[in-house]
């Protein structure tokens, strides 16, 4: 399966620079997200890789072959829509079958390759349905079906997802999950929602404003973000930012928040840059690692005694969020436990040194 | 603080410029619709040039020539000295006539049809339906079917001959389709407005002039286009209601050109065609956009 | 008080709609008929001669002008369609090429402002021999080039068809750019990456996408057609001879020259069945294809 590289790319509309000396390699066999809030540009490096819109400069590597100058037909590409782009006309072999007439297969191999897609995706049992006497999922496999007919060795996913039911989603993210795993093409998918990106993603390209802020395993990204952006976009409840200013002073490297008077201990952070005396950091504590109660022998960075203001219980989750000064911060709670406490009650709270992001308050990169 | 990326540029730096490959289809194509404009363009811009020509140069023959001397002499004859059969009084009668039909026939026609379409959009008739759908028939009707019995009805009232007559029964064919037009429109004011109006106002007429008569400007002006440019360019009512002192312009238009026996003078026909069409051409250029909707707006029906 | 005069207002604002479809559509429709039947030449006669009931229509269709006529409403439906499909070349080359959209379109629609005498009458100079477009040819050289159309009676319908089409295909190009756009965008992608070439992708997807508008313009064509008057006046009126006579013309003319009210309403009569058997199939098929329609948005 071809490696898919973008060469410092750079796409302007008019006046408006949306994406400046983008660089990006996916490699062979990969299920790279490209995961961003609206506007950040990932659909736009989609369709660039696609084809469907022209690179101002840089060139887009698909395997050995340049693509930059290619049209969409001739890359070796497959790609699923955002609303599916069924043709309305044809029956769903009709659609299957469609997108390979440009390919001049005959019609053996034709078949052959709708009826395996159509196994595959399960749905032989639809071959004659119209795109409007199915239901979303099952327009859904049709789409993703044709895709695959075409056998080639990357796909690409705008949003796929977005237009199903909370339920459908999680069907379909376990599916092409496993049509990843079994097909093993290159895949590059387009998605806001961070599940989709975290459950699906081999790596994970999280964009913003037209620059990658990060790429890494899911696992990476979550444990160690590389910036401010990064650390507040993936996690839910979202990670708690305390500003703090930092003291330095021999061995010891402190962060005080002020509004709560605490200073959190972070000497023994892994810096990669030197902290500074008085300068500004901003501190990402995610809500699942805190303790409640005493942290009986652990070395806590920090202990926290906070008032509680409120909580919301969902099911499987508690959330308690804690009044810190003013800003409240986001706790997992035990849903058991949740009931027990009193709004307005302080509560210990501790969090664990080797779980702390530490940020540079100038620039929100990780220090 | 924002993260470690940079702020959206809005200065761009330039790069040089790939070898965009504008397709040859995309050219071929630019190339092809701008002749198809030009094919449509060209009787226009004849009838233009003609009207500004010496008649020394039209009979040399050269229909896309520009007036060696641009003369509006032409101009000047056809408002005041065109002849009709015996009568050279021009062509402002009818421009006048016109004006006196359409002002009437625009009054007629909306007041009808913007009550009726009100009337069936927002309140509960039971036999909306049918009446809508027969409305959609008559819709379609051709003149000719309704022609006589009218030509009776209106004798009968004594209005026959006079602009009246004309406006009156332009609105009568108008309504069938004005109607169905103001009644799509007003479907889609959504009911609680509705009952907030019956509510604060209460009774019928009311509400249509105090909330929705105001909130219809959008469709006012899509009627208005179509009434005004079906109107002016109508040819066969005027012919069949109007008399001899309410003949609108196309009416004297087509008599002098076509009717007429004798000299040709091409010239001042062609300035006579040009009065004619500028009125609704200058509707239709300086509100090109409501006219658009217009159109559609007539087409899609029901 | 109020729920009883909420009731009797809309009826009454009804009223005079009322009046007129029954009184100016209904009853007029009924009375051309009736008409058809009698004897009445310039004044209304009401008796029928049961015998001979069908007298004006024997006469009708003994004629040749009428025939004519017919036939000569088929021609001009058969090349005027040639407007639609015009209509839907030049939607699709402006849908595609985006640029300048508004400026085409503003030219393309210009002509259904301009009057269809005043139409007529530019298209009539231009057919003219010595003074027009053939002449403009023979003073470039190409002197054997003939576009005398509306001067000999074989060929003066198609001057007529060429008018109309010039008048009416920027309104078939709007309401198929109207079409084209309710296209969901994303299948004009997935056609780019399938490789589809473009013929297959008009003729398999996008064409049958659009039943719903050519179907539309086929009912206003149809009806325009059967429409036609003025633009014959304008070019030939009816000549040479009576080779461009239409129905329309052809009626308008019973009653105003030959001043006969029976004879003219059976023509009206027959424009008004041509009507309906154009008008009703058309007028179902799409309430049938809008039905589909919904029902698969709903789905």
């Amino acid at each position: 399966m071809p490696q898919v590289r973008f060469e410092n790319i750079v796409k302007q509309f008019g006046r408006l620079t949306v994406l400046e000396n983008l660089n990006l390699t996916v490699e062979d066999g990969e299920f790279l997200v490209l995961l961003g809030p609206s506007g950040c540009g990932k659909t736009t490096l989609l369709n660039l890789l696609a084809g469907l819109i022209e690179v101002t400069a840089g060139n887009i590597v698909i395997g050995d072959r340049d693509v930059t100058d290619l049209d969409p037909k001739d890359r070796g590409l497959a790609m699923v829509f955002q609303s599916y782009a069924l043709y309305p006309t044809k029956s769903v072999r009709g659609n299957l079958k469609f997108g390979l007439a440009a390919q001049r297969l005959d019609r053996a191999e034709i078949e052959r390759r709708v009826d395996w897609a159509a196994k595959l995706l399960q749905i032989s049992h639809l071959y004659d349905r119209k795109p409007a006497q199915l239901s979303g999922g099952q327009r859904q496999r049709v789409a993703i079906g044709r895709a695959l007919v075409k056998n080639v060795g990357v796909l690409l996913f705008d949003e796929p997802l977005s237009n199903l039911d909370a339920k459908l989603r999680t069907e379909m993210r376990l599916e092409i999950k496993k049509l990843h795993n079994e097909l093993k093409q290159t895949i590059v998918y387009v998605t806001h929602d961070q599940i989709e990106a975290m459950t699906m993603a081999t790596r994970i390209a999280v964009m913003d404003g037209g620059v990658i802020q990060q790429i890494g395993t899911p696992d990476e990204i979550y444990e160690v973000p590389a910036n401010l952006f990064v650390a507040r976009f993936i996690g839910a409840p979202a990670m708690n930012i305390f500003d703090t200013v930092l003291k330095v002073g021999g061995n010891s490297v402190q962060a005080l928040h002020a509004p709560t008077s605490v200073a959190i201990d972070i000497s023994d952070y892994p810096f990669a840059t030197r902290p500074e005396d008085g300068m500004p950091a901003n501190l990402g504590l995610r809500p699942e690692h805190f303790v409640i109660g005493d942290a009986n022998g652990a070395r806590p960075a920090a202990i926290f005694d906070l008032p509680l203001r409120d909580t919301e219980k969902t099911g499987s989750d508690a959330t308690a969020f804690l009044d810190a000064g003013g800003q409240l911060v986001a706790v997992r709670a035990d849903p058991g436990k949740v009931a027990g406490m009193e709004v307005g009650k302080p509560m210990r709270v501790s969090f664990p040194r080797e779980k702390l992001n530490v940020f540079d308050g100038r620039n929100g990169r990780r220090m | 603080m924002t993260a470690g990326a940079l702020a959206p540029r809005v200065a761009a730096a330039v790069y040089p410029r790939r070898r965009r490959r504008i397709k040859a289809s995309s050219i071929a194509t630019l190339v092809f619709l701008t002749m198809c404009c030009l094919f449509v363009a060209v009787p226009l811009y004849v009838i233009i040039v003609t009207s500004f020509k010496e008649m020394s140069q039209i009979v040399e023959g050269d229909i896309f020539s520009l007036p060696r001397t641009w003369t509006i002499e032409p101009w000047y004859k056809a408002w005041n000295t065109l002849c009709t059969g015996q009568y050279c009084d021009g062509i402002k009668t009818g421009f006048f006539n016109s004006i006196k039909i359409l002002l009437p026939s625009i009054f007629f026609s909306i007041a009808i049809s913007a009550v009726t379409g009100y009337a069936l959009a927002l309140w509960n008739v039971r036999w909306a339906g049918t009446f809508l759908f027969i409305l959609f028939m008559c819709a379609f009707v051709p003149f000719q079917i309704i022609m006589i019995p009218l030509i009776l009805l209106v004798s009968a009232t004594g209005l026959y001959g006079s602009f009246w007559a004309v406006a009156l029964v332009h609105a009568v064919l108008a309504m069938p389709l004005l109607t169905l037009i103001f009644r799509n429109f007003y479907k889609d004011i959504p009911q609680e407005l509705m009952n907030a109006a019956l509510m604060d106002s209460g009774s019928f007429w009311r509400v249509f002039f105090e909330i929705i008569l105001p909130m219809s400007g959008n469709i006012m002006v899509v009627v208005l286009i179509l009434v005004i440019t079906s109107v002016w360019n109508d040819y066969l009512v005027g012919l069949t209601f109007a008399g001899f002192s309410s003949q609108p312009m196309t009416l004297i238009l087509a008599n002098a050109l076509i009717t007429s026996r004798g000299e040709v003078i091409y010239n001042v026909d062609m300035a006579a065609a040009l009065l004619t069409a500028i009125p609704p051409l200058v509707v239709y250029f300086g509100l090109g956009r409501f006219f658009v909707q217009g159109i559609t707006a007539g087409a899609i029906k029901g | 008080m109020a729920v009883r005069w909420s009731r009797v207002a809309p009826q009454l604002a009804l009223s005079p709609a009322v009046a007129i479809t029954v009184v100016a559509f209904f009853g007029a429709i009924l009375w051309t008929i009736y008409m058809s039947f009698t004897r009445s030449r310039r004044l209304p006669d009401y008796g029928i001669d049961w015998s001979e009931w069908s007298r004006q229509y024997d006469r009708l269709f003994n004629d040749s002008a009428w025939t004519t006529a017919l036939s000569n409403l088929v021609i001009l439906a058969a090349g005027s369609a040639l407007a639609i499909v015009f209509g839907f070349v030049l939607a699709a080359l402006v849908n595609r090429e985006k640029r300048g959209e508004g400026v085409f379109r503003t030219i393309f629609l210009y002509p259904l402002a301009v009057s269809l005498i005043v139409t007529g009458l530019v298209w009539r100079w231009m057919f003219n021999p010595g003074l027009g477009i053939e002449n403009f040819f023979h003073q470039l050289g190409w002197t054997d080039f003939k576009f005398n159309w509306i001067a000999q009676a074989d060929t003066a319908m198609y001057g007529i068809i060429l008018a109309s089409i010039w008048q009416s295909t920027g309104f078939f190009m709007a309401l198929m750019l109207s079409g084209l756009k309710s296209i969901n965008t994303e299948i004009w992608s997935a056609a780019r990456l399938d490789g589809v070439s473009i013929w297959r992708l008009y003729a398999e997807i996008i064409i049958p996408m659009m039943k719903f508008t050519f179907l539309t313009c086929a009912i206003l064509l149809s009806l325009g057609v059967v429409k036609a008057y003025d633009i014959v006046v304008a070019m030939t009126n009816g000549g040479p001879g009576q080779s461009t006579w239409t129905p329309a013309y052809y009626a308008i003319n019973a009653y105003s020259i030959r001043n006969n009210i029976g004879f003219a309403s059976a023509a009206a009569v027959i424009m008004l069945l041509i009507t309906l058997v154009i008008f009703l199939p058309l007028v179902l098929l799409t309430a049938w294809q809008l039905r589909r329609r919904k029902r698969a948005a709903v789905a």
